[in-house]
């Protein structure tokens, strides 16, 4: 199929969207006189995988409810494979998947017939409302369990039937809003790994939420980041994970001493809480580290490769940034 | 996108070669087959709580209510058609308009205890909505439809009884005219359960979907229904009670004439939704006795109080679903 054909058809899932994804231009959303969780947000997003990065609070369901037109802008403006949230919001979620933070499954009824449900929910016939149901839990990875209860399940199971009802509408664009929280390392890659696969090998359009950067940075082709819903920074990947190669070293005395010596050593140590924070420029780095703390004969208590939280990150003014 | 279908290894059995590598991949599929709209779709959800109103579709366990009231709802009609078969008289024993009116009262209200609940406390209680919400429906589609299917139910629960009635009477009729006579006294009886459903439908709903947690929604809807009627007859007993001595054998009101009833007992009438729809279906010419006494010149209040019952459940229930948090 050409791009020209694709713009003819118009819906055609999986093909790249002429113009952005969704956008956004001043979006505020005050709730009440004084919450502000959304502040002249202005965002576009492309096709591919996007990550939604924020503290908790940051504002990052709320632009999802905004984006699905359950919430309202306050002021400014947002669209949604080129239709406006507030007119077209009917078109836009019979096109969406959405997956909520929240637990939203009922304990009693089978995942396929929850997912089949769903499925007819988003005007799916009810013939091919069973097929894609069975098909989506096939693509989570649900192959007998699916006949079972909800409430016998795990919470990884739940999640992926959370994603399934979600991709069971054959959706062009997924919100997906911290799909890998309450799961285990192991559950967290494979979310990430099938949401990854979702992105790339179904050519859905996805928006993934989380407040753990290092997480979806590994699949993201995009990266959004907001605090206090305002704008922090809008950025292709790579520039994002030079950021985030950050070794954090933490010694039960003489800090001091380890600090003044890795700059000694060429390295530029950040002082973080009771860390050392340094740059990592592959294993020179860590033989660096070692050897100081070595000849230095330091009580090392802790080194590993961190996994940023958004916060340290993107604080504008923070030391974390001066990593750089 | 990727529809490859791994050509791979699929030789060896050769015979068919579709059924040796679908299982494990074969790519997401689109969907490209027709979409419904909101109407289709919310006839879809009504569906499925009709369904789920009757425990179809859920756990054995879910059936017991349903099925044991609609048994019980249909005892009087099997009696009628046994009693008319043994005795070869033609008279019906129940009225179709009254069947029999306070085993109806008892059985919908259980059944609307336990099945309203089950029809929107589940859904906030598993906080389903905002998947709902999240699709092409407008938010009082989803009131809409969970009413539309109460209904329905609730006419199922109340009319095939009454149904049944008829059948059993008119096997054992045997000329036209006599056939005829049933049919039109047939159609009011089946016009008063529509009136009933209509009512405590709405009733059942608003009361079970203000809160998800099963206890209190199956109880907000017993003790309102339940509170109000035995009140609603209690105080007609009181008020009745110097007119005619001796207990009373049936309900308030059996046998007692319009002119002996005082106006404070037409009043406590409007306090039960049961005892305004027996008080409306007298106004509007039923037969007597009914729950309540003939309401005469006090018809116009049982009406009037009727669409206040009715316009103050379905604006608290679809109020209640504008409200509902999407988060």
């Amino acid at each position: 199929m050409t791009t020209d054909q694709a713009a003819l058809a118009g819906t055609r899932p999986g093909e790249p969207e002429p113009g952005p994804v969704i956008a956004t231009t001043a979006l505020t959303r005050r709730f009440g006189g004084s919450i502000v969780a959304l502040d002249e947000l202005t965002v576009a997003v492309g096709p591919g995988i996007t990550g939604l990065v924020g503290a908790n609070g940051a504002g990052k369901s709320t632009l999802i409810k905004v984006l699905l037109g359950l919430l309202r802008p306050t002021s400014g403006g947002a669209s949604v494979l080129g239709l406006d949230t507030v007119t077209d919001a009917e078109q836009i979620r019979g096109q969406t998947g959405y997956m909520p933070e929240h637990d939203c499954l009922p304990p009693d009824v089978t995942a396929t017939e929850f997912v089949t449900h769903m499925a007819r929910m988003s005007g799916i016939p009810p013939t091919a409302a069973k097929e894609r149901a069975a098909e989506s839990l096939r693509h989570v990875g649900l192959y007998e369990e699916r006949y079972r209860q909800i409430g016998t399940y795990s919470t990884g199971m739940k999640q992926r039937v959370k994603l399934a009802q979600a991709l069971a509408g054959d959706p062009r664009l997924l919100l997906l809003d911290e799909p890998t929280n309450g799961l285990d390392p192991a559950g967290r890659t494979a979310m990430l790994d099938l949401i990854a696969r979702i992105g790339g090998e179904f050519g859905i359009s996805v928006v993934v939420s989380s407040h753990l950067l290092g997480e979806i940075e590994q699949i993201c082709d995009h990266l959004i980041a907001i605090d206090g819903g305002r704008l922090l920074r809008a950025a292709t990947i790579s520039s994002f994970t030079q950021a985030s190669q950050v070794l954090a070293v933490e010694v039960d005395e003489g800090a001091d001493l380890l600090a003044a010596e890795l700059a000694r050593r060429g390295l530029r140590p950040v002082a973080h809480e009771r860390e050392l924070l340094v740059r990592i420029d592959g294993d020179v780095t860590y033989d660096a580290v070692r050897d100081a703390v070595a000849d230095l004969g330091l009580p090392l208590t802790r080194m590993e490769q961190r996994r940023h939280r958004v916060e340290e990150i993107f604080r504008s003014d923070g030391r974390a940034a001066d990593v750089d | 996108m990727s529809t490859d279908t791994h050509p791979g290894p699929s030789g060896g059995t050769g015979a068919d070669p579709v059924s040796a590598g679908v299982i494990h991949d074969i790519g997401y599929r689109a969907y490209d087959g027709p979409r419904v709209g909101r109407g289709r779709i919310a006839a879809a959800l009504c569906w499925q709580s009709l369904r789920a109103a009757f425990g179809l579709g859920r756990g054995a366990k879910a059936k017991i209510v349903p099925v044991i009231t609609f048994v019980i709802m249909c005892t009087p009609a099997v009696v009628n058609a046994v009693a008319i078969a043994l005795s070869r008289s033609h008279d019906r024993v129940f009225d179709y308009d009254t069947y029999t009116n306070n085993l109806r009262v008892l059985v919908t209200m259980l059944f609307i205890a336990v099945q309203a609940p089950e029809l929107v406390a589940r859904d906030l209680r598993s906080r389903v909505l905002p998947l709902y919400f999240a699709r092409p429906i407008r938010r009082r589609d989803y009131p809409a439809a969970k009413y539309a299917a109460f209904v329905l139910a609730c006419l199922a629960l109340i009319d095939i009884p009454v149904l049944l009635l008829y059948i059993g009477t008119i096997m054992q009729v045997h000329s036209g005219s006599q056939v005829w006579a049933q049919t039109r006294a047939l159609v009011p009886g089946l016009l008063v359960g529509l009136m009933w459903s209509v009512l405590l439908a709405a009733i059942g709903l608003a009361l079970a979907s203000v809160s998800g947690r099963r206890a209190f929604s199956v109880g907000s809807v017993v003790i309102f229904l339940f509170l109000t009627w035995t009140l609603a007859n209690v105080l007609t007993k009181i008020v009745e009670a110097p007119v005619r001595p001796g207990p009373v054998p049936a309900g308030p009101g059996a046998a007692v004439s319009t002119a002996a009833v005082p106006a404070s007992a037409h009043l406590f009438g409007l306090i039960s939704p049961y005892t305004v729809l027996d008080g409306v279906r007298q106004w509007l010419g039923g037969t007597d006795p009914g729950i309540v006494a003939r309401p005469g010149g006090y018809g116009i209040a049982y009406g009037v109080m009727l669409l206040v019952f009715l316009g103050v459940s379905l604006a608290a229930l679809f109020a209640r679903y504008t409200s509902v948090s999407v988060a």
